[in-house]
This record gives structure tokens, sequence and C-alpha cells, in this order.
């Protein structure tokens, strides 16, 4: 299971076109936007793979860049596990 | 707001990404991502290892503890916890928990000889039941059954098998593993102050200006304490810490004055602390003239040996049948006599420096510095004292000396002055002792021999006159020679392991235990080594996955909610025994003359005449438990029977301790709801206030100058006691049952370690923990190895009269042990260092002495 | 929980390399090294037969948690003496040493241990090194506290429990050289006020590098790790002594200690040169009630009013 956080950079007047076709994309989730910058988390899916996102994102109009912050690759996130989360 | 971990990490991800971003992001994505356990719901539980009494705070979601963490605000360990506690939740899931009912069996029918095979809960009680009542119909009656119960069980659960025994089968054949552990502490509490557990309380711990250990290795057994002992040692100018034990110990890495001892002569060394005491002129006069009386105990009082036993047959005092006058006993090991001060005087006298230096083979100058800082009025001394005393063929003698010291200077019931005895369990106090689990007792202290105190039990149980057995009933070393004698042939055990805890394995356990004759049920979560010779298993709901109450060893009773469900068809021991109550009719149960007095019991069950009497089933139910946040548990035993069960049968046990006409005042407690709201209240409770010292004017509500004009400001009172006087109780040195001769010359001590907990059961199966302290090895002196060709790791044997064991040899651990003693601790199943202990016990508590006897090691 | 925070600005292809930067480093890694393995044993069989005189050029630096038995020579040396014959492997009692094999980081067939996965029990006898026929495994190691397999660092301060304040100390337990290579040092404990940490310490003098610690540490990853010396340990700089060590080892200052030191001082303070430094006298308890002196002649000769 794989989830990754990135910032994308893309000229402030086309963000919120950029947005709406990051959205579309399959496990693509837009959580904020700012000057010229979005936020958004990408995560496997059924059908693709997080790191064919990527690329994905990255050859949609109007993006310019990404910055890639946070990736989790660990096991099933549906399975509880036993953990000492404060240790 | 209820978040998969999904969503949680997608949430920490957009929050990190943000913050490289300088984006701001919708509100609900940023709390989600700052509680970071959000989706788990966090509640409080005691750990259920020792009896220091912890708070962790448990984490669930989706019926599953998925976290824990020291709980911050819990006054006792403020957020820590020790390698055990670490671990807590994993104890639920070892991969070999019971999930239904065993029951031996040949050909689909019960066979002592058979194999486990699951059945249902109605098979298993419906053969149970059988076997029960075909033992009560054989002479004795009630006394052919028995339930062994637990210092971990919860505070409902002791009561409610106390009543099931004591009110309704009128059987006293009760008893806790805490026998094994606490019985000698109150013994001692009983015979000098009248009333059960310590005076003090932990806050003892950063008021004390000297801590002396004897017999107790806190290090290991009550981590959390000792981390506060020793930080006041570390913070406290001129704290010193004197440690006594038959070898050194972890304890002893802190000691300023490390004193090892011959075994046994620890009685010896407190009576030369009370000759020094008197004869220096240290005695605090004014206390003793106003608040002790002196006494001598019996002597010749035997080793609670089987009757047969050359020993009990020299003793004079053992209180057992005497062969030669047909009905009478050999005395009372009990009993006491009243002395002068003088007297009392005289008979430490013996005691001098020279003769127990000898004894003991401690220096002399180690054993002047203690007894100077017990004499030292300037000195505030906590003694502390676990197994070293409690597991003492002397335990209540050698309990009772260290009070008579601490009286005699009058260091007592203040801040930071006290003998402080600790419990083993995390419940040994608030559910063996406080519900009357053991064989003499009845609930708050009371006891069946009492007429007075059984009149009181029935009117509370609305019991017809005469229904409790006055006759104390099999302790838990007898249970096991009963067993084998075929006196008694049903046996329940809920909540341990007593085969591998039990003393003498090889000659009494074991053969009790498959006796032909007799049936054995054992509860538990997990297929012990109990289990194991057991004729049923019910598998069983352990700690959080039930409502439990403990209360620890500072009067500290402490509450949890049920945070899972047990896997499969576990019950909980307080469901098993209100389920099996219902086998029982009152006819079945009870003579005629009894059922005659109360004719509205003909044809009910025990349960009925128990349970459901109107006071247990008193509070409904409303399908779940609600706590002040919102958040809701369920409540398994409430679910099942219709009410609130826990409620219940606390708020009747408060009417024991807490109703305007109890016997014995001292031990009220707050309603049931409060202690869900606190992290614990230290009993006495009176007006919604704990009380910290116990006898003395101010701390104590009982002790009031305003209201009795006996009672100084600032004074002490021992209100346990009718005369308010505490006894001083001479007891002398006597030398143990069984010493290291030329065929067996060494002497075997067992106990803990600080990474398991009792038999191992829960512990071995946290695979940490497993592998930190895989197995049980022998601990060894350095010489006594090479004498014997012995190296590190090696595996010897060792044997003592009774039996064999093995184990690898180690010379550099934990525990240094001088020349003639090795120490082999008792957690592992696969060494059973059980099978060599001798089931000797103290005549007077019948506790066994688990520290000393005698044994041989050869290479394996 | 496992995470990977990677940040990075970058290009597509930068952050391609980056999606999968972990898994691809490792693949790329292992295939290359497997081929020159599998190069270097060709060669090697018809020399010398398989497993033996297989040298990997990173030999003089092994994996960090790859450990040699007691009395290993310094890595180069070792690889030059050790004939592969694994007869220290079959004198283990405890059977944790192993021989390399194809495909790890470490040249095949010479001994290693992993310490995660059971550490050196520490054998009085010492039997691998006395199986030892090169002396690859030094024979002048006859005491098993002088070996030096590595050395024991508790490496991540911030998931040892211990400090935290909370009681484990399995590490020193486990020690088999219990309170001199690992030992605890009390702390107090100022988030709970009225706690001790117990701190576990290595002391570096001591410790064997036997492992014993990192497999015994219940953490999920353990929190001590025993690395080889060389990675473990800092050195101080040749020219520079610790003066109270110095000290201590003299039995005195090394130059003339000073002559007594006085000063002006109000009245009630006292100077400690060296040690307390300024210290204030306590002040006297006021006498005891129903002040009799034992003297009559001093109540009556008192002056003043009665």
């Amino acid at each position: 299971m794989n989830i990754c956080s990135l910032v994308v950079h893309a000229r402030p007047e086309r963000v919120p076109a950029v947005a709406e076709r990051l959205d579309a994309l399959p496990g693509v989730e837009v959580h904020g936007r700012g000057e010229g910058r979005l936020v958004i988390t990408v995560e496997d899916t059924a059908e693709t793979l997080a790191a064919d996102t990527l690329a994905a994102v990255n050859a949609v109009n109007g993006v310019i860049s990404t910055a890639l912050i946070y990736h989790y690759g660990g096991g099933a996130l549906d399975e509880p596990l036993l953990e000492e989360e404060h240790s | 707001m209820k978040v998969s971990r999904r969503e949680f990490i997608k949430s920490q991800a957009a929050v990190a990404a943000a913050a490289a971003a300088g984006v701001t992001l919708p509100a609900t994505t940023q709390l989600m991502a700052a509680q970071g356990d959000e989706g788990i719901r966090w509640d409080k539980a005691p750990c259920r290892f020792c009896g220091t009494g912890c708070s962790v705070l448990v984490g669930v979601e989706g019926d599953r503890v998925v976290a824990s963490q020291g709980d911050p605000d819990a006054p006792v360990n403020r957020g820590l916890n020790c390698i055990k506690g670490y671990f807590l939740p994993k104890i639920m899931y070892g991969k070999d928990r019971l999930t239904q009912p065993l029951l031996r069996k040949k050909n689909g029918q019960y066979d002592k000889n058979g194999d486990f095979e699951p059945v249902s809960w109605d098979e298993a009680f419906d053969v149970m039941a059988a076997k029960w009542k075909e033992a009560m119909k054989k002479e004795g009656g009630p006394s052919r059954v028995g339930i062994f119960g637990s210092g971990q069980w919860t505070v409902w659960e002791g009561y409610a098998a106390s009543k099931l025994m004591k009110a309704g089968l009128r059987s006293n054949n009760l008893d806790p593993n805490a026998r094994h552990c606490m019985a000698s502490a109150v013994v001692a509490f009983m015979r000098h102050f009248g009333i059960d557990e310590p005076m003090g309380c932990y806050d003892d711990l950063e008021h004390a200006d000297v801590f002396v250990l004897w017999g107790a290795n806190m290090a290991e057994m009550h981590p959390i304490l000792w981390s506060r002992l020793t930080d006041t040692r570390l913070t406290k100018e001129g704290c010193e810490v004197h440690v006594l034990s038959t070898f050194e110990n972890r304890c002893f890495e802190l000691a300023d004055n490390p004193i090892v001892f011959e075994p046994q002569t620890d009685l010896a060394i407190q009576n030369y602390i009370c000759n020094y005491i008197i004869q220096n002129g240290h005695v605090n006069k004014d206390f003793v003239d106003k608040h002790v009386n002196f006494k001598r105990t019996a002597e010749n009082i035997g080793y609670g040996l089987r009757p047969n036993h050359p020993l009990e047959q020299a003793a004079t005092n053992n209180g057992y049948p005497d062969s030669n006058k047909a009905g009478e006993k050999k005395g009372d090991p009990m009993a006491s006599a009243p002395i002068t001060f003088e007297e009392f005087a005289k008979l430490v006298e013996p005691y001098t420096l020279d003769y127990v230096a000898k004894l003991s083979k401690v220096p002399k100058d180690k054993l002047e510095w203690l007894a100077k800082v017990y004499a030292d009025p300037k000195k505030k001394v906590v003694s502390f004292w676990t197994m070293g005393f409690n597991q003492h063929t002397r335990g209540s003698w050698v309990n009772g000396n260290m009070y008579n010291v601490h009286l005699l200077v009058g260091k007592i019931s203040e801040p930071g002055n006290g003998p402080f005895s600790l419990t083993g369990q995390p419940s040994a106090c608030g559910t063996a002792r406080e519900v009357g689990t053991f064989a003499h007792r009845l609930p708050a202290d009371l006891v069946v021999m009492n007429p007075e105190h059984r009149a009181f039990a029935e009117k509370i149980w609305q019991l017809p006159e005469g229904t409790i057995n006055p006759g104390i009933g099999y302790h838990a070393v007898l249970m096991h020679r009963m067993l084998k004698d075929g006196k008694m042939n049903c046996y329940w055990q809920q909540c341990n392991n007593n085969m591998q805890a039990a003393p003498n394995m090889n000659e009494e356990s074991y053969p009790g235990w498959r006796n032909p004759d007799n049936f054995i049920a054992v509860s538990d979560p997990y297929p012990t080594v109990s289990a194991q010779a057991a004729d049923l298993i019910l598998p069983t709901a352990m700690w959080t996955e039930k409502e439990g109450a403990y209360g620890n060893a500072e009067r500290r009773t402490q509450f949890w909610r049920q945070q899972v469900k047990a896997p499969g068809e576990s019950r909980s021991d307080v469901w098993q025994t209100m389920e099996f109550a219902k086998r029982f009719l009152v006819d079945e149960v009870w003579p005629e003359e009894l059922l005659a007095k109360k004719p509205e019991y003909r044809g009910k069950t025990l349960y009925e005449v128990l349970f459901t009497n109107g006071v247990v089933d008193k509070f409904p139910y409303e399908g779940k438990v609600v706590d002040d946040r919102g958040n809701q548990y369920a409540n398994d035993e409430s679910e099942h029977f219709g009410y609130y069960v826990q409620k219940g049968l606390f708020e009747e046990y408060r009417l024991f301790n807490s109703a305007p006409d109890i016997i014995k005042k001292g031990h009220e407690m707050a309603e049931f709801e409060t202690y869900h709201q606190n992290r614990g209240l230290r009993w006495p409770v009176i007006d919604g206030k704990e009380t910290l010292w116990r006898f003395r004017e101010g701390f104590d509500p009982h002790v009031n100058a305003a209201t009795n004009p006996a009672v100084a400001k600032g004074d002490v009172l021992f209100y346990g006691n009718k005369d308010g006087k505490a006894n001083v109780i001479f007891a002398p040195y006597d030398a143990p049952p069984e010493t290291p001769d030329k065929d067996y010359p060494l002497w075997l001590c067992t106990g803990r370690v600080l990474e398991h907990w009792h038999s191992g059961s829960m512990t071995r199966r946290v695979p940490e923990l497993y592998k930190a302290v895989p197995d049980a090895q022998l601990f060894m002196n350095r010489k006594d190895a090479q004498k014997l060709k012995l190296r590190d790791g090696q595996l010897a044997k060792i044997v003592s009269r009774r039996g064999e064991i093995t184990a690898r040899v180690e010379t550099r651990g934990r525990n240094r042990m001088p020349e003639g003693m090795v120490y082999l601790p008792w957690f592992d199943s696969g060494r059973l260092v059980n099978k060599l202990t001798l089931d000797t016990t103290c005549p007077l508590s019948k506790e066994t002495d688990f520290k000393k006897c005698a044994v041989k090691v050869e290479k394996a | 929980m496992l995470e990977l925070v990677v940040q990075a600005t970058g290009s597509k292809q930068g952050q391609a390399v980056m999606a999968d930067l972990d898994s691809e480093q490792r693949k790329g890694v292992t295939r290359r090294r497997f081929i020159g393995e599998v190069l270097t044993t060709a060669c090697g069989v018809g020399l010398l037969g398989l497993g033996l005189g297989l040298y990997s050029t990173r030999a003089s630096s092994l994996p960090a948690h790859y450990l040699r038995p007691p009395g290993a020579l310094p890595e180069d040396e070792f690889n030059g003496a050790c004939i592969r014959c694994g007869l220290c492997v079959r004198d283990c009692p405890f059977d944790m040493l192993f021989l390399g094999r194809l495909g790890e980081d470490i040249p095949t067939g010479t001994p290693y241990f992993i310490a995660r996965q059971a550490g050196c029990e520490m054998c009085d006898h010492i039997p691998c090194v006395v199986a030892c026929p090169t002396n690859a495994l030094s024979h002048e190691l006859t005491d098993i506290r002088e070996a030096r397999m590595g050395l024991a660092v508790l490496i991540d301060q911030e998931s040892c429990i211990a400090f935290h304040g909370l009681r484990c100390e399995v590490c020193f337990q486990i020690c088999p050289i219990r309170g001199e290579a690992i030992s605890l040092e009390y702390q107090h404990n100022p988030r709970s006020g009225k706690h001790a940490l117990f701190i576990p310490v290595v002391h570096s003098d001591q410790c064997t590098g036997c492992g014993k610690c990192e497999e015994a540490c219940i953490l999920e990853e353990a929190a001590i790790k025993v690395l080889p010396t060389h990675l473990a340990k800092g050195e101080i700089g040749r020219h520079y002594r610790l003066g109270w060590e110095q000290k201590e080892r003299a039995g005195g200052a090394l130059v003339s200690p000073d002559q007594e030191h006085r000063y002006h001082l109000p009245e009630g303070l006292r100077y400690e040169h060296g040690g307390r430094g300024l210290i204030q006298e306590p002040i006297p308890e006021p006498p005891e009630a129903a002040p009799i002196p034992d003297n009559p002649l001093d109540s009556l000769n008192r002056r003043g009013p009665l």
C-alpha cells in the first residue's frame, strides 16, 4: 500500500483548472491550494499504482513541477496491528 | 469522528506537504492528523501484574486493543510502566488462546483418561455439576468440593465466588493463590492490629529518610515503586537504603548497607534490633505506654507438614488432632499470652550482637548500623517486605517482629515512618483479602468462626440463620493433600495456575489432581500446566475483556470498563460462577432444617437465591456502559444476565464495609460510579475523602480528636483492636525444617524475574518478553559451579528429595548467590521448580515457604 | 508504522526515481553484486573449489550488522587467514555462527553472526577459537572477556523506553558482563517528579560485542546495536589526556597542589576551594524550650530582668 503526498506547482491562474484535472485521476485527492501551489495525495487504487499516477500528475496540462513530500509504503491498512504508537 | 488508518495516513501526508508548501488545509484534515490516534478509543485500566497498581491507558480500535500507554494522570506511576506493563495488551493476543470449553472424553463420554475435546458450555457445566453433586453426597458433604481463586480476580469475581461457596454450597473450601503470597502478612496484621492491610501509602516513598528492604526485591518485583524509592535516594540528602536478603539481588545495586544473611535468621536480626533499642534506651516510652500491649506467642508449633511427619509428631502447639487424646487438639499455633514490657525485654535479651552476628553470618557493623537507624528518633524509617517474609515457615512471626520493632520506637502511621507489607498480586488486597476469599474469611475482615460475623453476613445475604458453615475450610496446601487423599473430590481453579505454583508438585499436587476419584476444572485463557492436568478446561475472558476492579497494596481500589469482547466462547469468571450457580437447586444442597426457615426458597436455584435477590440485580442495564466523554462500552455479563452485574455485586459488598450497621469499621468505600471517574481511591473513603495514613488523628477519619475525648491531636489509635492498642508479640528464632546437609548441600530459593509474571502463562506469550528471558536459569555462586565443573550456560540437574529438573547454569546474572545457595525462578513451564520445593508452611498462616529447601546440583 | 519521508524538489524524472528509490536501489545493487560474484566464482571453482577464496571488494568493511566470532583478526588479515573450513561454526555449542553464502554481503565461507538473531554466549572455553586451525580466530584469546567482536551502542535514545522512565533494563540484565559492560545510571525523572530513570550505559573497556543486548532488546527495532568497533567508537585527540583520570592513575596531582587559599568573607559564610565553593553555614537551632543551664550559677548570675 503506497500513499504519497505532493506539492504541485502550477501557474496561479491555472490552479483551478489543474485541480479539476488532478481530481479526475484515479487515487488522487486535492487537499488544498495556494498561490500557484496545490497539495495532493496519491494512493494505490485497484487498477493503478501510485507510482504510475505520479507520472500522470506530471503530464497534466498546466503542471510546472511536483515535489514528493511524504511516502507511506507499509502493509495493507485495513489490518489491525498492535502498535505502541507512543514509544 | 471515526477514521480509518488509511484516511489517517492520507491526512498526515497532506499535512506534511502543506507544511512544505505553506498551504492551509481544511480544518478536518488537520484535526485528523493532529489526533494521531483518531479512531482509537482510550480508557483507563490498572495493570494486572504485581501489587503496585500502575494505571495504563488502553487504546481500542475495532474491538481490539491496538495501543497502550502509561497513564500520565495516575498518581502511582505518572505515565510510567515496567516492561511487563509496556507489553500489557499483547497478553490477550497469544496465538493459543482457548476459545471453547474442553472436556476429557473417550467414546463421546467424559473420561478422566480421555483426550480433551471441544464441548458446549451446557455440556461442560452439566458434567461438572453432576460431579459436584455426586461428591457432595459423600461423607463430609460440602467439604468434598472447593474453588481455588486468585489475587488476580476482579473484586466482584472474588465476591461472587465467596458467595457461591459460603452462602450457597455452604462450603468454606475457598482459598486464593494469595495464600501462597500474602497469608502471613494478613495473620500478622490481624494479630497485631486487629485489622488487615498497611497503615501507610506510597507517599511514604517520598517522605522517609531511610528505607529498609527485608526480603523484598522491589527493583524487579515492584519496578515502578523502586524507581520512586531510587529517586528519593538520589534527591534527598542523607537518604539511606538498607537491603537485607539471603542473596544479592538487584536492590543491592542501590544499597548503602547491603546485608546477606543466613536463611531464617531474619527472626533473630529483628530481635537483636529490639534488644538494641531497649538496651540503649531508645524505646519511645510515651508511645509504648499509651498504645502497645505486650504478648508472647505460642512456640513449638511445627511446620505445617502432614501430621505424620516426625517434625509434626514432635510439635506440641501445631493445632493438629492429638493422637493420644481423642477429640483434642495439640495446642494452638495462633495463641499468645500477655506479658509485661520487662518480660519482653528479658525475652529479646539473648539476641546480642555477638550471638546474632554469628548466627546470621552478617558483620557486626552492618547489624549495628541497621539497629541504629531504627533507634534514632530523628530518622524516619519505612520497612518494606514481600515474599522473603511471607513465604517463610515462621512467616506470621517474622511479619510480626517487624511491627515489634516499629512499635517500640513509635515509628508508625505517619508520613515516612512505618512498616509496609507490599503485595505480590494486583488485587491481593482488593479481592483476595477484602471480599473474603480465604477459607476462614467473610467480606470486610469478618471470619466464619465468629457467630456474630456469620449472623451479620447471613442478614445481608438474606439467608436463614445457620447457613454459613462455622468450620474453617481447606487452605491451598491442604486442598492438594485432601485431593490426594480422596477427601475432596471436586476442585475448580479460576484465574491462576496452581499446578505450577503450588509446592511439592510430584508428591502432592499432581497425584491429587490426577486421582481417579477427582474432577478438576480449570478456567483459563491459555493452556497452562494446570489446564494440562485438568479434566475440564473453561475458556476465560481476561483483563479488559470484562469490567473489573482491583485493589492495590496501598488500599487503592481501581476500576476499569470492558474494552473488548473476549474471543470465541470465552466467558469471564464472574459469568462462569453465576451461571454454574444455576445448576443447583437449594433443595439439593441445603438440609431440610434450613429450608424450613426460608420455605420461599424451596425449588429455587442458587443463582436465584444468591444473585437475583433484589440487591445484586437492582441496577438495570441499558444495553451499554457510557463514560463521561460519551464513549460506549459493552458489558457481556450484564447483557447476559439482564442487569448491571458488577454494580449490583459491588453495592451488595458495600453493605459489609460501608453501611451504617457494619461490624468492623475502617474499610469504607465509595459508591460504584465514583471509581469509574477516578484513578482509584484509598480506603477508608468517608464523605468522598480518601485516607492516606491510618490510625493517626488528622489523617484517619476514625481517629477524631473532636469527637473522641480519649484521642489527642495527632495521636494514634489502633482501633482495629477493641482496646485501641497494637500488640507487640515476642516470637523467637526457630530453625527451618529442612536445611542443607551432606546429601543435599545447597539451599534452593525460588521467586520471580522482572520480565515475567508468576507462572509465565501470559508474559511468555509476548514474544519480546519471551526473548528477553526465555528460560529459567539456575543462579549459583561461581565457586559452587566450579566445584561441580559446571560452566555458565551448561545444563545442570537440580535434585531435591522430591524431584529433579534441569536448567542452565548462570553465575554472572542479576542474582549474585552466596556460596551454598542457588536461585531458580518459577515462571518457566519447561522446568517446574515446584517439583523440588517442600510443602512446608507457616503453621499460623498456612503459607508455603518457597524460599528454603535443600537440593543438590549435578552435571546433567 | 513504517514511513519513508522523502523531501525533494525536482523534475518529472527525479521524481520517478524518488518514488521507487528504495526498492530500485536494492534491486540494482543486488543484481550487480550477484553477477560479480558469479563471475568470481566461475574462476574460483577451478582454482580452489567452490566456497573458497572468494574475495569481495568490500571485504575490509563488512556491513555493520555482520559480526565476526571472538578473537577474529582485523578484517583484512582475517580474510587472509581464514581458510573457510567451518570448524568454528561446527564447534559453536549454541548454533549462532553461520558461514557466508553466495549473495550475502560477506566473503563466502567465512564465519559471522548477526546479533539481533542470536548473540555470542561467551563460552568460558571459547570453543570456536580452539577449533580454528589457522589463528584467523586468534589463539591468544583465552579469556572471553578480552574478546572484542564489536561494541554495543545505545543508538536510539528516543525509542529506548528506559530514557522515558519505563522499567525495562533488559539489555543490562542479559549482559554477560552485567554491571561492567553495561551499567545503569540512576537519574531523576523531572517529568514525573518522583521516579528515577534507569539509564543503560555501555562501557567500551568491558563490552565484548557479544550482541546479547541487541538480541534481547524488546523494541520492534533494537535501540541498542552492536557495531564494528571502528564505527561505534570515537577517539579522543591523541595529544589530549583526561586530567582527572591521569590524577587518579598517578595517585595524586601531577603538579604540586596549591597552598591553602584564604578569603575575605562575611560572617556565616565559608568557601571551600575546589569543592562546593561558597557555603552558608546552617543557622544554629534556637535553644530548646525551658533553657535551664546545667550549672545553677549560670542561671543565678544571668543579667537582665527576671
